[in-house]
């Protein structure tokens, strides 16, 4: 400590310390806010049409088209450490040789608590299809609601926050529309 | 005068002062996380906590880097010089 120099050095080190714990007291912190916000999720209608993706313009497979209705409140999963929210909403289905399917359809963030209450009627965002090309063999799917919340400090937590009641199961393919 | 400007650049500060100093900025840093975490967990947001520790730093700074007069209230008694052996 003895020239300026040497006091930075030593007074710097010191506040990377204290910043860390200051920074593992924030992260622990988050422990204290258990809440587990429920919503509501419904299918209005599922079909199915035959088509093609963008990626293999000429692959002709079945694609599924969602609609549904979303309603939730996540406002209290903001608390000061929380930085964003991600939603998404899967399609579940176990594959008759005992696969299990996930597949997202609709995704949402969530940065402030003022948007935290969420009301969606729409329709799915990606292309919901299978591995297999058709929906022939898929059993009824259910539809989940999923939150990951992404602290500033910390680890990452997820929780369920809505499932459709039962499952929705794909129509016969049409070929048009 | 380029003497003068190395000390001045050098900031020299006696043992008692480099004690004092040293206490100082353990106390702050602590005490001022501690002020800061527990203020920000109030209020519920995280900027009340870095802008307040961040004030805290740099006010630290200020009382803790300069050779403050404060610091070299007990110079180094040094003994007088010994004739050289001849």
């Amino acid at each position: 400590m003895h020239s300026i120099f040497a006091r930075i050095n030593n007074t710097s080190a010191l506040l990377s310390s204290c910043m860390m714990a200051l920074l593992a007291a924030i992260a622990l912190s988050t422990l204290v806010f258990t809440a587990r916000p429920e919503g509501n999720v419904s299918v209005a209608s599922v079909q199915v049409y035959s088509g093609n993706t963008r990626r293999y313009a000429t692959k002709r497979q079945d694609l599924a088209f969602v609609d549904f209705n979303i309603t939730a409140d996540f406002a209290p999963l903001f608390n000061w450490n929380t930085k964003q929210i991600f939603l998404y909403l899967q399609a579940e289905y176990n594959t008759t040789t005992g696969i299990k399917n996930e597949a997202v359809i609709w995704d949402r963030i969530i940065r402030r608590k003022e948007e935290a209450n969420v009301n969606v009627i729409g329709k799915n965002k990606y292309n919901l299809r299978d591995l297999s090309t058709n929906f022939k063999n898929a059993p009824p799917a259910s539809y989940s609601l999923k939150y990951n919340i992404m602290p500033y400090v910390g680890a990452l937590t997820y929780g369920e926050a809505a499932r459709t009641s039962e499952p929705v199961a794909f129509p016969p393919r049409k070929t048009r529309v | 005068m380029s003497n003068a400007l190395a000390e001045l650049a050098e900031g020299k500060i006696d043992f008692v002062g480099q004690n004092l100093v040293d206490q100082i900025a353990k106390v702050t840093l602590v005490a001022g996380g501690v002020i800061s975490f527990v203020a920000g967990f109030a209020l519920q947001d995280l900027r009340v906590t870095f802008s307040l520790y961040g004030a805290i730093v740099v006010l630290l700074a200020l009382v803790v880097l300069p050779p403050w007069p404060m610091y070299n209230r007990h110079p180094v008694k040094w003994l007088p010089m010994a004739a050289p052996p001849s």
